[in-house]
């Protein structure tokens, strides 16, 4: 814990890695402590991998020899050797236990003098690849701001790709760094997501470099201070942690220096299209109307995938249940949606071996418990108007809203401008004192929830909007006439 | 997970669960058998002698009814699918009617076209078919209707709304608005702006010319992507089964030392490679199958010959390895 006093002198370099945040911090052990003993074994374990052993190496003997403190006093004995430290933590994971002595050995033994930015940043990572709705995500479209739109397309050759920033992850953190140094003290950290097509950066504000005190060290796992970008691959989209609606809003303070952690995320969410940016190659971004808590949702919705433009109704065609390929012979009359699905883009095997049986299996519960759902409502056979409905609900929800492609919105706002009353003419006339409706729809699955309504008959399928059926894909509309207003939200 | 509630009443009877996981395993191979016979006579049904047999002139010397009157709806179901299926191989890409379901709008504008794109991909297989559904809108102000975008499963990566610009002009519609928005009274002022601008030139909408560059884009992306796999499997890098031959896959000395070949994204048109002694690099693929530029860096700096080797040559992508390999020969 003696570290070498050092001259502090203000830079707008950024946070480095090897910070060290005390071990008896107490907000520190509590943000650790939100993991599972699991989850803090595999990062002891990744922290003691040898490409990062170099840059947050565990306490070791050799510390201690120059360390007054009485080492007797202390429960966890240092190790010789990072073998040893290794060996321990597979100890632990071989032996059931509890999590505080994972804990307790991370902060009290083995990083006893202190845990690193970096460490933390992985933790905090890696706590959202285990609890993937841990955090509200917003969805933002990258636009280009260019010329380009004038030119005419007389090349031979056009190039059709989408203005997809390509930028090496190093240099655009460079970049942000240089964007909000003079503003924003901050500590980087990208990391790939180990389950989705995703690439995250966390962004730890600290505070502007004109606020010269020190820091006392709770505020490092301030996780208010924290904001996550995440770039999907191959679609010009991102998404962010912070919930603020558009990039463009005027500041509301401009004459005092605002240095709350608030408008610090917002200057640091305006940098990053910057730093996106190239000569001849401007970005900006743009609301997308959509914030929901799962990642996988934002993927689907907003993601590289075939689901980001064809939802609700056209659910059916991107998962293309349809029809199948132009080699199968069936007609795609009769083969079933779960078919289409889950043959994907393989022609039909004949010879089915044991490991699509699984797969057969899967499809034969699915079939088993949507046939449970009909008995609910007439026993053994439907009857006609409830077959009925359910066509057409499958009509106007196509897969989505299914188990098989599971796409949650967490919440749905929705704002109706139409006047509440049903008759249509008129409709003009009354502009002056218009009432407007907002709806929120909140729970683990709205769509999901409102299709079963349709199924249950509460909702009538043919006649919903389309807005209610996720056909839209957002979270956030402006409805008038049935129909979504653009520029809303 | 098939009966859960007795799962979770009953004791895990180990003779129960026995006769459970046989029951399961029964039926999972009826259920294999039946889509097998259902795949067998609908192949049978479609197949070319039968329906040739249906089609042939009645013969009214040997019966009084013709074949024609007496087979099943199936057969013709059968035959009809067939015929579509034939064209979706021959030609790629296939129009359909479809209504959208939603209430909101007259009928005649609930009416879609539908645009089906199948692409044809490595091992004789077809991807999931892409769709466009295009809406037939009334142009403000005039009588003509002119097609838009309105739905898609067109990959992010390809700028639909840049190529429906291009090909589909819509008066008063800007780049990038891919969706067709109403009670837009805010870019009213904006709009009409356009809408004199376009109408000086004023451009006929190219259907086909749309479909042919999008299909173009999508061809050429899944062709990138199987060239890739292409590289890997002859790496041995794959870990799905190799569609290769075995003798075609490179043995480890001639591998150059490369130990990692992927593309960074999903729109594979950049490659990344790494080499064993730490050297990596990485290039950009054409749509044409063509590796534009390249670039290696090792721990000295650029390795240009190496470069060179990979643009170099026709700079195919496909013989991207063996161009490698002789360069080593030829260095050592």
């Amino acid at each position: 814990m003696a570290r070498a006093k050092t001259l502090r002198a203000p830079t707008t370099a950024s946070l480095p890695n090897n910070l060290r945040i005390p071990s008896t911090t107490p907000s520190l052990a509590k943000s650790l402590g939100k993991h599972s003993r699991q989850a803090l074994l595999d990062l002891a374990l990744l922290w003691l991998d040898d490409r990062n052993i170099t840059s947050f190496p565990p306490y070791l003997q050799s510390n201690a020899q120059n360390d007054t403190n009485d080492e007797e006093t202390l429960p966890y004995p240092a190790a010789e050797t990072i073998e040893d430290v290794r060996q321990a933590y597979i100890d632990l994971q071989d032996r059931k236990g509890a999590k505080r002595e994972v804990l307790e050995r991370i902060l009290e033994g083995d990083w006893r003098h202190g845990i690193t930015l970096r460490q933390l940043a992985m933790a905090d990572l890696r706590y959202m690849d285990d609890h993937p709705s841990s955090l509200r995500w917003t969805a933002l479209e990258l636009s280009r701001i260019d010329a380009r739109q004038n030119q005419p397309v007389d090349t031979s050759m056009p190039d059709w790709s989408a203005s997809i920033p390509r930028t090496q992850a190093a240099t655009f953190v460079r970049a942000l760094q240089q964007e909000i140094s003079p503003l924003v003290k901050a500590h980087f950290h990208l990391s790939r997501s180990s389950t989705l097509p995703l690439t995250f950066l966390r962004i730890f504000i600290l505070d502007t470099p004109y606020q010269a005190p020190r820091q006392t060290p709770e505020v490092f796992a301030d996780s208010s201070r924290v904001i996550y970008v995440a770039f999907p691959d191959s679609c010009p989209f991102i998404y962010t942690s912070v919930s603020t609606s558009t990039g463009s809003k005027a500041a509301p303070s401009t004459s005092s220096v605002a240095t709350d952690p608030r408008s610090l995320q917002r200057l640091v969410r305006d940098a990053v299209p910057k730093a996106l940016s190239r000569p001849h190659e401007r970005f900006t971004l743009k609301a997308t109307a959509l914030a929901a808590k799962s990642l996988p949702t934002l993927l689907a919705l907003r993601g590289p995938g075939r689901t980001t433009a064809a939802n609700g109704a056209f659910s059916i065609f991107a998962d293309a249940v349809v029809e199948g390929s132009p080699l199968d012979p069936r007609p795609s009359n009769t083969v079933s949606a779960e078919e289409h699905m889950r043959v994907d883009s393989k022609i039909v095997s004949t010879e089915d071996d044991k490991e699509n049986e699984g797969q057969a299996n899967d499809v034969g519960t699915a079939s088993k418990r949507q046939k449970a759902g009909g008995d609910s409502i007439g026993d053994g056979h439907l009857s006609p108007t409830s077959k009925k409905r359910r066509l057409a609900t499958y009509s106007r929800f196509g897969t989505a809203g299914g188990s098989h492609t599971p796409a949650p919105l967490d919440r749905l706002d929705i704002r109706l401008l139409d006047a509440p009353s049903s008759s249509n003419d008129g409709g003009d006339t009354a502009t002056a004192a218009l009432p407007t409706i907002s709806l929120t729809f909140t729970g683990s699955d709205v769509i999901g929830g409102i299709r079963k309504l349709a199924e249950l008959g509460v909702i009538d399928p043919e006649r919903m909007p389309s807005w209610m059926t996720g056909e839209e894909a957002v979270s956030m509309a402006v409805v008038r006439g049935g129909k979504r207003m653009k520029g809303s939200a | 997970m098939v009966f859960p509630a007795r799962d979770a009443s009953a004791s895990p009877d180990p003779h129960e669960q026995q006769l459970d996981t046989d029951i399961q395993s029964i039926r999972a191979e009826i259920r294999t058998l039946q889509r097998r016979k259902r795949f067998l006579t609908s192949s049978l049904l479609s197949s070319d002698s039968i329906q040739k047999l249906i089609r042939k002139p009645p013969q009214p010397l040997l019966s009084s009814t013709t074949i024609a009157d007496e087979v099943s709806p199936l057969v013709r179901a059968a035959g009809k699918h067939s015929d579509s299926n034939h064209h979706r191989i021959a030609f790629g890409t296939t129009a359909f009617p479809f209504k959208d379901p939603s209430p909101a709008g007259s009928a005649e504008s609930s009416s879609l076209l539908g645009v089906r794109i199948d692409v044809c991909v490595r091992g004789g297989r077809f991807a999931k078919p892409y769709y466009v559904l295009l809406k037939s809108e009334r142009v403000r102000g005039e009588k003509e209707r002119r097609l838009r975008v309105h739905r898609h499963t067109v990959p992010a990566f390809i700028d639909i709304a840049r190529v429906e610009g291009a090909y589909l002009s819509f008066p008063g519609s800007r780049k990038g608005q891919g969706q067709s928005q109403e009670g837009d009274s805010d870019d009213e002022a904006e709009n009409s702006e356009v809408l004199k601008g376009a109408r000086k030139n004023r451009r006929k909408q190219d259907l086909r010319g749309f479909v042919r560059e999008l299909r173009r884009e999508l061809v050429a992306w899944h062709l990138r992507g199987d060239a890739i796999e292409l590289l890997r499997e002859k790496l041995g890098l794959s870990e799905d089964e190799a569609q290769i031959d075995p003798a075609e896959r490179l043995s480890p000395e001639a591998r150059g030392g490369i130990v990692a070949l992927a593309a960074t994204a999903v729109e594979a048109r950049y490659v990344r490679l790494e080499w064993e002694n730490g050297r990596v690099g990485r290039f950009k693929l054409s749509n044409a199958g063509i590796v534009e530029r390249a670039v290696v860096i090792g721990d000295d700096g650029r390795d240009k010959p190496m470069e060179d080797a990979m643009t170099g040559g026709g700079g195919r992508v496909e013989t991207l390895l063996e161009r490698l390999r002789e360069r080593a020969s030829v260095a050592a």
